[in-house]
């Protein structure tokens, strides 16, 4: 088979493949940090903003999803949390967002934490309607505690620069993002990972192995969470007001639907299906019911007929195209 | 606290938790049996009262009429459900069931939600009564008899369910898929239709508890997620699949939240719910009432 790329001569390649970045990754990388330098629509960047923030937070979940099977209902809260901590400690003390946002992650992890430890040693339907539960109570906690949080009117939140301009919060997002994508990676591509993918699939095998499921399922969750939180704490300073509904269940679906769609245990799927669907969506707004329908349709079709989701569709067709050039060279034959 | 009060507490939330226990008890059973944990149990709620909402106001049919045919609707729309999306999916493949089947009920959840918002719109529907009048239970209290009877129906029905699972063939065939699909198979039973069955059976119940509480609880959009929430809240409280323990633990979560209503105010009962349930996981993690051997507790 011929070899493209070799394994010694563009040693980028390997180092960004260590990392979980294919070169087709490594193209579309490039074009979101120099799209804002050619394009400068505010409009459009703050498409893109929130396609990444929704992208890191279906990574973040599809971390959970797609490793140890285990859907956390709660995950806008976990969000919410985090955006609520990091905004309240620069509104109430006077913290830097630049502190706020890993608190904020702090405080997610630290509720992830409890909520792993109560439920993941038992069937994953309890982790999921636990944290549904909890996304709720924390929700009408932050609609109830007015003299707190300001309850619906909304809490008021400075944000990270003076200046309106949206380039700013695009890099910092963006780097958030590789952030959240390199954690996961590594993670995954570690032992802890292989405990994971085993738990996932074969869960009498894993602890046949001598893998405590609990205690991996913990640590998966708890980053999860974690990293929620801070994606979070960047929302915070990047919308400016936080309001109860940051945590509403219909927030956890969407990052739900576009995890899915990006195909479970593939992480990147995840902001690529963002980076399609929330543009995509933002277009349909003026039909709101229509949306949440499509997310709804695409949830099913996705699970019913499509289960790998967009990262089995591009997996099918390098596949397909490894076959024929494989066929080829078996009509041509050469030495590696 | 004067006597009187504590009464109407007491009857508040008994009335309450018979909602409670129907839903749950559909809920539990589709858990138990298909091994669903279903989140469009409250959508079919949602059908039922809309329906019965059409037939008692728009075409001023009598009030059995209007909830006769929010059961059969419902149990039509969870048999189509079942068939269109349950039963290919089962086809396909077994891997990571629970995780799935519980996506696709999201999935029509939020389907069913927002096509009920296009369909009918956000606007409240509901009727002043069924049943006028009040009815005099204990000495000067008076309670509007659409209450009882709606209680009265929530209990009737888990009574008759009770009977049919425990007394005729079919319900014994349910019984016997949820404790062993492979035993029940060599016995005959034909597990696709028992599966249509129970899942229609399970929708039928949410759609009788929306109609019947029309009255209380006016039709809109998106009335299936309180019940929801509070049938699975029941479902962890007294234990998964087990389907008797679901009519108590339907009355033990409307007293807990008609007290801590009264208690706390508003808004708080949700912290409080989760206080308790965290207080369960932590002692007693498979529910109060749990049954060895409920299939469900390590799912794969």
């Amino acid at each position: 088979m011929p070899k493209f790329v070799s394994d010694g001569q563009l040693p980028i390649f390997d180092r960004l493949k260590a990392l979980g970045v294919s070169p087709l990754g490594a193209v579309l990388l490039v074009v979101l940090a120099l799209f804002p330098l050619v394009v400068q629509d505010e409009y459009l960047l703050r498409l893109l903003i929130s396609s990444m923030i929704f992208g890191s937070l279906a990574m973040a979940f599809d971390f959970t999803a797609g490793f140890i099977n285990i859907v956390n209902f709660g995950y806008a809260a976990f969000w919410g949390l985090g955006a609520y901590t990091s905004g309240l400690l620069a509104v109430k003390l006077g913290l830097t967002p630049w502190l706020g946002i890993f608190a904020g992650a702090l405080i997610a992890g630290i509720v992830g934490l409890g909520l792993g430890i109560l439920t993941l040693r038992l069937a994953g339907i309890f982790a999921s309607c636990m944290a549904w539960f909890v996304a709720l109570a924390l929700m009408a906690v932050a609609s109830n505690w007015v003299t707190l949080t300001r309850g619906n009117s909304g809490l008021s939140v400075p944000l990270f620069f003076d200046s309106p301009e949206n380039l700013p919060y695009y890099y910092v997002v963006f780097a958030l993002t590789i952030i959240t994508y390199a954690v996961l990676t590594l993670v995954t591509r570690s032992r802890v990972g292989l405990a994971f993918k085993a738990i996932g699939q074969n869960l009498p095998a894993a602890q046949a192995s001598g893998i405590n499921p609990t205690k991996y399922r913990i640590i998966n969750f708890t980053l999860s969470c974690t990293l929620a939180g801070l994606i979070g704490g960047f929302y915070a300073h990047f919308v400016g007001i936080l309001g109860p509904n940051v945590m509403h269940t219909s927030h956890t679906i969407e990052v739900m639907a576009i995890a899915y769609v990006g195909g479970r245990g593939s992480i990147w799927g995840g902001l690529v299906s963002a980076l399609i669907l929330i543009p995509l969506m933002e277009y349909l707004k003026p039909f709101m019911e229509l949306r949440l329908i499509m997310y709804g349709a695409l949830l099913v079709f996705v699970m019913l007929f499509y289960p790998q989701g967009l990262s089995g569709i591009y997996y099918g067709v390098k596949e397909f195209f490894r076959r024929k050039i494989a066929a080829r060279g078996m009509d041509a034959p050469h030495h590696n | 606290m004067e006597l009187s009060q504590i009464w109407e507490l007491v009857l508040t939330a008994i009335l309450r938790g018979g909602l409670y226990s129907l839903m749950a008890v559909g809920l539990s059973l589709v858990f138990g049996v298909m091994n669903i944990p279903n989140f469009a149990h409250g959508e079919f709620y949602m059908l039922g009262a809309y329906v019965s909402y059409f037939i008692f106001s728009t075409f001023n049919m009598g009030p059995i009429a209007a909830i006769l045919a929010a059961m059969v609707a419902t149990f039509v729309i969870g048999a189509i459900v079942e068939k269109l999306f349950f039963y290919p999916l089962r086809m396909r493949s077994k891997d990571q069931w629970l995780m799935n089947t519980f996506l696709v009920t999201l999935g029509i959840s939020i389907m069913f939600q927002n096509g009920a918002r296009v369909i009918w719109g956000s606007t409240y529907r509901g009727i002043t009564e069924y049943w006028p009048g009040k009815l005099a239970l204990v000495s000067e209290m008076r309670i509007a008899s659409d209450r009882v009877i709606g209680f009265g129906i929530a209990m009737v029905a888990i009574a008759v369910f009770w009977v049919f699972l425990n007394k005729t063939s079919l319900g014994r065939a349910i019984r016997a898929v949820s404790q062993d699909e492979n035993g029940a198979l060599l016995m005959g039973i034909s597990l696709n239709n028992i599966h249509t069955v129970t899942f229609a059976l399970s929708c039928m119940l949410a759609g009788l508890a929306g109609a019947s509480l029309l009255a209380i609880n006016p039709a809109y959009p998106i009335m299936g997620v309180v019940p929801l929430y509070k049938s699975w809240f029941v479902l962890i409280l007294v234990g998964m699949g087990n389907v008797g323990a679901s009519v108590f633990g339907g009355l033990i979560v409307g007293v807990l939240e008609t007290f801590s209503y009264y208690m706390f105010g508003a808004g708080w009962q949700d912290a409080i719910s989760l206080l308790i349930i965290i207080i369960i996981l932590v002692f007693k993690p498979a529910g109060l009432f749990a049954r060895k051997g409920v299939k469900t507790v390590w799912e794969q």
